[in-house]
């Protein structure tokens, strides 16, 4: 048998369902314009219909409908997309970092421009033509001594502004692995939170966003997995779990987060500079290692993301030299060492130049450059040799007295365009140089040509870090694009909702009204024949 | 695909985004005049860029080089020409001084103006140009001939050539050394002195000065060979010019070719990403679409 106020309590039940509905419509309108904010559904399903089978069930035609309930309010979201977006992320982050860092690069070079070290080393070349033409001028002197000094503080300027770089460029890496654990941090606290809500059979919808949106701002930083647990108790089907955080090392898997528990990435020889007991700036050798609470994994483990742009940037160690010293690799340690061999090549070479002619008064075997006894930093330490002050010392002529001889100014002007894998050069007026007996760190092309080539190559780098910047940022669009069109409020769906479950409420309210007139009907207006 | 109105609104903004980075390349392009501003925007047109500007640079120094040594060239000659009409004069004197029906005392006049034109001579040699003297090797700072207190005459021995870059790795000697132009020890000045000496000499016969014609031709004609030779390399220095001018040209369009902007292309991209822009804006104001609330009532 079925009730007599069957009909109100299933009528109840649709206003109550659909109350829901309208005001999880309500989020979703709120929240459009939420950034990471997934649109939510109230999941509506019939309640078990009457009578249920058994011994004593009444014995009525068929079961009838006793309503509806909101059974979860659920997230309209593909986890797949999210995995492709946070792989397109990371591709994205390591490349913009590498283009930002060539540009800055580019921007201190300045070439091909008319200031910079090219244009420097031309003017330089110039004076000493102009000094072979008139030797015994004073003037003509007195600007190759001047141009001179424009070069060495042309490669001073170039090797204390790219250093200045790659110190900016650590602390960004400092701030970075800050901002990293700071992530980690907070993906483990909702990580608690989740697993304590969701065995008592709730779906954190808001929370899931939040975590989600976390995740997605980590993958800019480091490529990352992420595994799901099941929380237990009584979880919904659905329930989203806990996640557990890793980057790849090799084949095995190093975790970042592991459900309530955070690890803390860091630099094992690096420094604390914020006191929290993080070493979280990278030694200025240059970053050999990562350590993630306890495991050391490579820097080479990381294949994407800012973190690893920035390391190629400021340098990284790879491998140890003869001597047991690590030899640093990177954009701005590689064009500082670059910077380094061409202050020593050109500077070591128009020295053996310079020390075999002699100058105005007769005196010979003076070195023009200083500064230069190694390799390492010699773009930083060249400097004009003091005896140059005395500009009669400048080695114009290649015989003592000759006073109108200028060939050695010819042959200094052609140091640059010597070829270097000579192991002699004859220049003019037997002056020779044994190139082999030097020790050059550069032993190919000539000055000029390496210089060229590296400037290429850095224009190579560049061009190549601004395509992929380019094409992960299309890529990376294109399936925002794609995530954003499933989970993204559209007005005009949830108006057409907030009709539908309207409608539905009045009509829920309506049908109450109606079983009301049958009650009163059968309450009040029965058992009066005839009165 | 379901499309909704946040979508909508980033892809405008993106849109928006794109046509201005498009714009600022082009108003770049056209306010320097380059294709490129760093070495990432072309790395092939940065390197040549570096290479070209240097080309440049040393046909510019190789210009400037030429004004040098045509000053060189020039000087030497204009001083061996009057060398030369010294040397004619004397030459003439001498002619007349041979005839015997000349006198002690004219012979003694022309002596006199022997030994002015020697020190005339002498005065040649010692030509300075600026700050330096020409016909002394690489001692541009020391005279060439200098009258020693005895009075006689010596000559500098410096032969170094002088040489001038005209051209890559080509190198113009421009000098006249001392004794290529005046004889070597103190040829020329000491049969200048002897022949004066002649002259002064009561017992000299018509005959004696006879024998310093030969002496005097020889050296006229030795001038003569030094200014021929000068003349060629001032021809030489000449053609060269002319091939560094149109290396000049050659290197300038080379350099111009390989990163100038080519400005009716430029503007015209610039037009076309104007209206592009204009549109993209367009479309911006319709991103605001009316939705069904503006229906519902």
């Amino acid at each position: 048998m079925l009730s007599t106020f069957h009909g109100l309590e299933a009528a109840r039940r649709g206003m109550m369902a659909q109350q829901a509905a309208l005001y999880t419509t309500s989020h979703n309108i709120a929240n459009a314009n939420t950034e990471g904010y997934t649109r939510q559904r109230v999941q509506l399903q019939p309640t078990p219909p009457f009578p249920t089978p058994g011994l004593n069930r009444p014995n009525i035609p068929g079961q009838m409908g006793t309503g509806v309930e909101a059974s979860s309010v659920e997230r309209v979201r593909e986890y797949f997309l999210d995995i492709q977006y946070r792989g397109e992320n990371s591709k994205l982050g390591y490349w913009e970092a590498r283009a930002d860092a060539v540009a800055k690069m580019e921007d201190i070079m300045n070439e091909p421009s008319d200031s910079g070290l090219a244009k420097t080393m031309d003017q330089f070349w110039q004076a000493l033509q102009d000094l072979s033409t008139q030797p015994e001028n004073e003037g003509a002197r007195s600007v190759v001594r001047q141009r001179g000094l424009a070069v060495v503080e042309t490669f001073h300027y170039l090797s204390n502004s790219l250093t200045q770089i790659r110190t900016d460029i650590g602390t960004q890496i400092g701030t970075t692995v800050t901002e990293i654990n700071s992530l980690l941090n907070q993906i483990s606290a909702l990580n608690a939170r989740i697993a304590e809500i969701e065995p008592n059979g709730y779906l954190p919808n808001d929370l899931y966003d939040e975590r989600d949106r976390l995740i997605d701002e980590l993958s800019q930083y480091m490529e990352i997995g992420v595994e799901k647990h099941p929380t237990g108790g009584n979880a919904l089907p659905m329930a989203e779990g806990t996640y557990d955080v890793y980057v790849m090392n090799g084949s095995a898997k190093v975790y970042l987060v592991q459900g309530r528990t955070a690890s803390a990435v860091s630099f094992p020889d690096g420094s604390d500079v914020d006191g929290d007991g993080v070493k979280e700036m990278p030694p200025a050798s240059g970053v050999n290692a990562l350590d993630i609470s306890g495991t050391t994994i490579s820097f080479t483990a990381l294949s994407n993301g800012k973190l690893r742009g920035l390391i190629e940037g400021y340098g990284y160690q790879a491998g140890t030299d003869a001597s047991g010293q690590p030899i640093v690799k990177g954009l701005y340690p590689d064009m500082l060492s670059n910077l380094d061999k061409l202050a020593y090549t050109f500077g070591t070479v128009f020295n053996a130049v310079h020390q075999q002619g002699y100058g105005l008064n007769g005196s010979t075997n003076h070195p023009f450059f200083d500064g230069i006894s190694a390799v390492s930093g010699a773009a930083n330490t060249i400097k004009l040799a003091a005896n140059i002050d005395d500009l009669a010392n400048i080695a114009a002529s290649t015989k003592s007295g000759e006073t109108g001889n200028g060939n050695n100014a010819i042959n200094l002007a052609n140091v640059r365009s010597l070829l270097l894998s000579n192991a002699t050069v004859s220049l003019q007026d037997g002056i020779s140089v044994n190139l082999a007996s030097l020790n050059l760190p550069l032993s190919s092309g000539t000055v000029e040509t390496n210089y060229q080539g590296w400037i290429g190559q850095l224009g190579v780098d560049g061009e190549q870090a601004n395509r992929m910047k380019t094409n992960s940022e299309t890529l990376r669009q294109s399936v925002e694009e794609k995530r954003q069109s499933v989970s993204s409020v559209s007005l005009d769906e949830e108006m057409m909702n907030m009709i539908k479950f309207q409608h539905a409420y009045n009509a829920a309210a309506r049908q109450i009204t109606v079983i009301d007139e049958m009650l009163d009907k059968l309450i009040n207006g029965m058992g009066v024949v005839g009165r | 695909m379901r499309i909704t109105q946040s979508m909508l609104a980033n892809n405008t903004l993106k849109q928006i985004a794109r046509s201005y980075a498009n714009l600022d390349k082009y108003q770049t392009q056209l306010s320097t005049g380059k294709k490129i501003t760093r070495p990432s925007d072309d790395p092939v047109v940065a390197m040549k860029g570096i290479a070209y500007r240097s080309n440049l640079a040393e046909v510019e120094q190789f210009k400037r080089n030429f004004s040098e040594a045509y000053n060189w060239v020039e000087n030497s000659d204009s001083a061996l020409d009057k060398a030369t009409q010294a040397l004619q004069r004397i030459r003439e004197l001498t002619v007349q001084a041979s005839n015997d029906t000349y006198e002690e005392t004219q012979r003694q006049a022309i002596a006199k103006e022997v030994r002015q034109l020697t020190e005339h001579l002498v005065t040649i040699a010692n030509t300075k140009v600026g700050d330096k003297y020409i016909f002394n090797g690489a001692k541009t700072t020391e005279p060439p001939v200098t009258v020693n207190p005895d009075g006689t005459i010596s000559v500098s021995t410096n032969s170094q050539q002088l040489n001038i870059e005209l051209a890559k790795g080509i190198y113009i000697p421009v000098n006249i050394p001392p004794s290529t132009a005046f004889g070597a020890g103190s040829g020329l000045f000491s049969d200048l002195q002897n022949l004066a000496a002649a002259l002064e000499n009561p017992s000299t016969t018509g005959n004696d000065v006879t024998g310093y014609l030969d002496k005097l031709d020889s050296h006229l004609t030795n001038l003569l060979g030094v200014r021929a030779e000068l003349g060629a390399r001032m021809n030489r220095i000449e053609l060269m010019e002319d091939r560094i001018d149109s290396q000049q040209v050659i290197a300038e369009k080379m350099l111009s070719d390989n990163e100038d902007v080519d400005l009716e292309k430029v503007i015209t991209d610039l037009k076309t990403q104007e209206s592009v822009h204009r549109a993209a804006l367009a479309v911006g104001t319709r991103v605001i679409q009316p939705t069904l609330v503006d229906f519902l009532r």
